[in-house]
């Protein structure tokens, strides 16, 4: 960069005005496309503080009545639809299900990464065929075994089903570890460390892009997913997650009554993954390049 | 891949009494020279290891033995059994006059049969894992017991686990999930398309059975209700996906390159601004955003008191318009992932390349021609095939956007912008024809797999895994 | 062998006697599924229960599943289905083939004596109760502001879209829904049934469906038309809306927003081939079954009974404004002057029985009326050909 830098110093005049008309172009494109990017979601947040909350479709954006009403009778109004109840929920499966899937995929990632066994090739070769089935029909047989062992409708299923398929997500975890050099393996191995603590002590510790990456992703799933919770948790609403608490308040039977309340909800559940998001940024960008796409 | 870490494990191993796959004999072998204990632990597993003082791993192996056998007989034969009729028995009803009402007679559940069958069956795979292990450490005790070397305490076994046999610690769980939550399902699945497990046909009032290649040939030949809409739909699909992915690919990169050229400032902000929208989740979003694009929605109306247009522009309701609209909402949706992963591959693109570019005077389009986008293809290449299945398989956008719609009268079931998934999705949640929707599954993965392999090949930028570093 | 079966019947007899018996002591399960609106009515209904059988712990859970969802969510996993759940009646047969459904067999006279029969009816197959009849609701007529039509006005369809264009508002109806759009076919003399082997029977295809068609192409391309689902009924009606086909579910919020313009009376005529045809409508029932695989039979029976009965209706109607089926509580003055369930039963003169719509019907039919929204230039005939072959399957 810095080169680059020097080498402008020395550009003429007019290609200076040249540069600050593009610059300017880009600025404005960046701006149309930024309101055209934020108008749903400040939509959201318009609705969520709407005070006609009996209306459905207003042909306005701006709310005549602000109110935080829409907020407080999340918490309050409890006896159908308990927002707190599903809030909780959420929170520990989510929690649960990061712990584990990031545990699971970053052991499965290191093991084809590093360790060379009879069946890798197979295995990851029946990983990538298993990906590629869509996910719905499976749903059913799950829910079964589920119940078979006495899971069905509880929130233990729920943390299993997320993690479950942990095995299949390796692939980015793995296009990490390989740009590890192995060398630093090597140099361990010499100095008597096992596998295990090759792993623990220096592959991991050298991988927080990738661990922060697999941790998020696994994170957020359990707060958007809503069809993997009506197959597990059926009628039982105490163990709802939001996101599928949400999508009850909006179908056909609840929408005229919660919409406003939905919009409340869905900032709720917006605003700790955005913070998440915000903050671990810097990781999931070079997670994903470093993993994905091998750069 | 000079020396690394296993040619030296190797080189530890070499050393060992035969631990490894390389240097152990035939299966066959094994129970030939492995003396009378060894034929007995093919029949009572872990007798070997008994006979020669390893009393732990020898109970462990038994109590899977005993394990497995009343696994079968409490549980698996009772499904088993009926696997080939898939039940035959169906619920009835007896009047029962002392209470004055009908009283179940309970029927066979072909779902269950089928279902527990598969699990069952399954569990043969680690039986015979077992099995096989336990002949050969019986074999190996046997060895080690002739040429007079101690027995490992099963301590030691245990820590090898760690660094030797470390992979079967790291996998065992994972694979445990993967198998019951995945591929279980899937092989059920596999087998439900070629039943007649459809709406007629409801456990547990009713019962289904095995109908052979049927369903397939009804999507592909007999039934025209299904053949039209399948073809329709799987071309859709297919226009669906590359257009969704070369879209979003190609502005996510502008975008990234926008945001990165150097002189712009805010950089951080902008980003973020795109990056919120990763953050709601996509069911609210794209419900807000069919909301403003409906018929009455506030799209509409704002463009009605503006006096812009008289009737509503149909959107989402009118066939080609809709497949427009899928396309541009699903830019709002994917491009800012694309600009996130572009973002850090961008700035790997060596310097050097663009600054010759400058002094040719080459204009911003052809560095983007000419330099970004071939290697940003050359790099992101299976990233391009990942996002291109995942596409073909967009359950999400197309549902919550459209449910599919508008409804086609020519398609069974279906409408215009609905993709393969979400019609089997529709198939199984409101009419529960299982069998049609299976068999149509199963055909989805064909395309994508046979998809996948070619394109994989295809692709330069898959570099052998092993030429790192 | 008859022996035996004797001997059985007499043994299964005996433990059913004990189980029943066993069961005073025991605590009794049970599930009930009722829709959202219908949670507070329920609740009540079952401490009342309660309250009536003193002598059993009961432990009954109310969950929500909406009378239109009820199969759906019922084959997702019938063992973990409510014991007792409220359906349309058009889920009958479905839910009968795939044995959802005990037969009723206890107080059978006393229930078929307290109902419409045209209710009892709407619950029955091949001669069989399957249900407890709870609200006759199921069925649409037009809601409209007096302050726009005459009661002149109302009683055609032409009529109406004229005095609504001279006013600037529109005519509502949710012409892209099967069930709506039915009205203008059944009008025209168009046949729905169900054969002997159980497929579905549709004409809509032949001259009487044309002339159906035409007409719902000339009321789709109207200026003073307007389409959408409910929350654009409610949402705009008083403003932009000045009459809407609904039903009974949506009174209260249109009674609100209209005020004392409020009104609602039977489906106009339409100009079917030249002559003013009336428009029918689908009559269906709500009703109350018991699954086929409760763990309590008996005491499911009770409370279904229950949640059903005069006073349980009478509830329904003075919370919900539920058109009761049973003949006593139909009979109160309340519910004869109150004006959507007039509108309702002077409709029902045209009305025909849902039970006899399959699943397979919805889509197809839906198809055909988002083609007229869209103004579709396709030939008429080959549009309703193609509807009816997917409805036949």
């Amino acid at each position: 960069m810095s080169t680059r830098e020097i080498e402008h110093v020395g550009l003429s005049h007019s290609m200076k005005r040249r540069k600050q008309i593009t610059n300017a172009a880009i600025y404005v494109t960046l701006s149309l496309l930024c309101i055209f990017w934020l108008l749903p979601i400040a939509w959201l947040v318009l609705s969520s503080l709407r005070g006609e909350t009996k209306e459905m479709y207003t042909s306005y954006i701006i709310p005549k009545q602000f109110t935080l009403w829409n907020y407080t009778s999340l918490f309050t109004d409890t006896k159908l639809f308990s927002f707190p109840r599903w809030y909780l929920n959420t929170l520990l499966v989510a929690v649960c299900s990061c712990a584990i899937t990031t545990f699971l995929t970053l052991m499965v990632a290191y093991t084809y990464s590093r360790l060379r066994f009879k069946w890798r090739k197979r295995f990851m070769n029946i990983s990538l065929v298993l990906g590629m089935f869509p996910g719905f029909m499976s749903m059913i047989a799950i829910y079964h075994f589920l119940k078979a062992i006495g899971l069905n409708q509880s929130l233990v299923a729920l943390i299993i089903v997320y993690s479950g398929g942990a095995a299949l997500g390796y692939y980015v975890a793995k296009g990490f570890f390989d740009t590890v050099p192995k060398a630093l393996d090597e140099a361990a191995s010499i100095d008597g460390l096992t596998r295990n603590g090759i792993f623990w002590k220096i592959i991991l510790p050298t991988s927080m892009p990738i661990v922060a990456y697999t941790a998020l992703t696994a994170f957020i799933a359990p707060w958007v997913d809503f069809i993997f919770v009506s197959v597990i948790m059926k009628d039982n609403y105490a163990n709802y997650t939001v996101a599928r608490g949400l999508y009850m308040m909006i179908d056909r039977e609840h929408m005229s009554e919660y919409y406003t309340r939905f919009c409340a909800g869905a900032v709720l559940v917006a605003i700790p993954i955005t913070a998440l998001f915000i903050k671990m940024q810097k990781y999931y960008v070079s997670g994903v390049t470093g993993g994905a796409v091998k750069g | 891949m000079s020396a690394n870490i296993n040619t030296s494990a190797q080189g530890k191993r070499a050393r060992k009494i035969p631990h490894t796959d390389e240097h152990r004999p035939k299966f066959i072998h094994q129970l030939a020279n492995g003396g009378a204990e060894t034929w007995l632990s093919a029949i009572i597993f872990g007798f070997g290891s008994f006979v020669n003082g390893q009393i732990i791993k020898g109970l462990l192996y038994l109590a899977s033995e005993v394990g497995f056998i009343l696994f079968y007989l409490t549980f698996g034969w009772g499904y088993v059994k009926d696997l080939l009729t898939l039940g035959t028995v169906q619920q009835g009803w007896v009047f029962n006059e002392a209470i004055g009402i009908d009283e179940l007679a309970a029927g066979q559940n072909s779902m269950l049969i089928l279902l527990y069958s598969v699990l069952t069956i399954a569990t043969l795979v680690p039986l015979f894992m077992i099995w096989r292990n336990s002949v050969k450490s019986s074999y190996l005790a046997h060895e080690r017991k002739l040429a007079g070397i101690k027995q490992p305490t099963f301590l030691k076994d245990v820590k090898t686990l760690l660094d030797l046999r470390y992979h079967m610690t790291l996998m065992s769980l994972p694979l445990i999930t993967l198998t019951l939550f995945t591929a279980l399902p899937i092989i059920f699945m596999v087998a439900i398309a070629f039943t007649n497990f459809d709406a007629t046909h409801q456990p547990p009032g009713k019962l289904f059975t095995w109908v052979g290649l049927t369903n397939f040939r009804n999507i592909f030949f007999d039934n025209p209700k299904y053949k039209n809409s399948f073809g329709g739909i799987l071309t859709w699909t297919f226009i669906w996906a590359i257009f969704a992915t070369v879209t979003n690919y190609l502005l996510g990169m502008i975008l990234a390159l926008m945001i990165n050229k150097q002189g712009i400032k805010l950089k951080k902000l902008w980003r973020t601004c795109f990056v919120i929208t990763i953050a709601v989740p996509q069911f609210v979003s794209l419900m807000l955003v069919s909301r403003m694009f409906a018929d009455t929605g506030i799209v509409n109306e704002t463009l009605k008191n503006w006096n812009w247009i008289k009737d509503p522009i149909k959107f989402l309701t009118d066939p080609t318009l809709a497949r427009i609209m899928v396309v541009i909402i699903n830019m709002w949706v994917g491009v800012p992932y694309t600009m996130l992963m572009t973002t850090g591959i961008l700035m790997n693109i060596p310097a050097d390349l663009y600054e010759s570019a400058n002094i040719d005077g080459a204009t911003a389009y052809r560095q983007f021609v000419s330099i970004t986008l071939p290697y940003m293809l050359f790099v992101t290449g299976p990233y391009l095939i990942t996002t291109f299945v995942g596409n073909i398989n967009n359950f999400n956008v197309i549902y919550l956007l459209t449910s599919g719609g508008p409804l086609n009268q020519n398609y069974y079931q279906a409408g215009d912008t609905d993709l393969l998934v979400t019609w089997l999705y529709k198939l199984t949640v409101d009419r529960s024809d299982y069998n049609l929707a299976s068999a149509i599954g199963i055909i989805i993965f064909v395309i994508v797999a046979a998809f996948s392999l070619l394109a994989y090949n295809f692709t330069g930028s898959v570099k052998k895994e092993d030429q790192f570093s | 062998m008859k022996n035996l079966r004797k001997i059985v019947s007499v043994v299964l007899a005996c433990v059913l006697m004990m189980s029943a018996v066993s069961a005073l002591a025991d605590k009794v399960t049970l599930k009930v599924w009722g829709s959202n609106d219908d949670q507070k009515v329920l609740g009540e209904l079952i401490e009342e229960f309660k309250a009536a059988n003193p002598d059993t712990e009961w432990d009954i859970s109310l969950g929500v599943v909406g009378e239109p969802d009820a199969r759906a969510r019922y084959q997702e996993d019938p063992a973990a289905a409510a014991d007792v759940f409220a359906f349309a009646n058009d889920q009958l047969i479905d839910l009968v083939n795939s044995g959802a459904l005990r037969r009723i067999t206890l107080n059978l006279d006393q229930i078929a004596a307290a109902n419409t029969a045209g209710s009892i009816e709407s619950a029955t197959l091949d001669g069989t109760l399957y249900g407890y009849p709870k609200s006759a609701d199921n069925g649409y007529f037009m809601y409209y502001d007096k302050s726009v039509f005459t009661e002149e006005d109302v009683k055609t369809l032409d009529g109406m879209l004229k005095k609504a264009n001279e006013a600037g508002k529109k005519v509502f109806m949710d012409l892209s829904n099967g069930w709506y759009i039915a009205s203008f076919f059944l009008g025209a003399g168009g046949q729905l049934t169900v054969d002997e082997n159980g497929k579905q029977v549709c004409d809509f295809n032949n001259a009487n469906g044309l002339a159906a068609a035409e007409a719902i192409k000339a009321f789709a391309a109207d200026p003073a038309f307007l389409t959408g689902d409910d929350s654009v009924l409610v949402g705009m009606f008083g403003t932009t809306i000045a009459a809407g086909v609904s039903g009974t579910w949506n009174a209260t919020v249109i009674a609100e927003k209209l005020g004392e313009n409020y009104a609602a009376c039977a489906l106009p005529t339409f100009t079917c081939g030249g002559e003013q045809v009336p428009m029918a409508s689908f009559i269906g029932t709500k009703v109350v079954g018991v699954n086929s695989q409760t763990a309590a039979p008996l005491q499911a029976f009770q409370l279904a009974e229950f949640i059903t009965n005069e006073a349980a209706q009478v509830k329904f109607f003075e919370q919900r404004e539920l058109g009761p089926t049973n003949i006593a509580a139909a009979s109160n003055p309340a519910v004869l002057e109150n004006i959507a369930l007039a509108a309702l039963s002077a409709q029902g003169v045209n009305g025909v029985s849902q039970k006899l719509v399959l699943g397979g019907y919805w889509t197809p039919a839906e198809a055909f009326g988002l083609a007229m929204e869209n103004k579709s230039t396709e030939d008429l005939q080959s549009l309703l050909d193609k509807m009816v072959a997917q409805i036949v399957e």
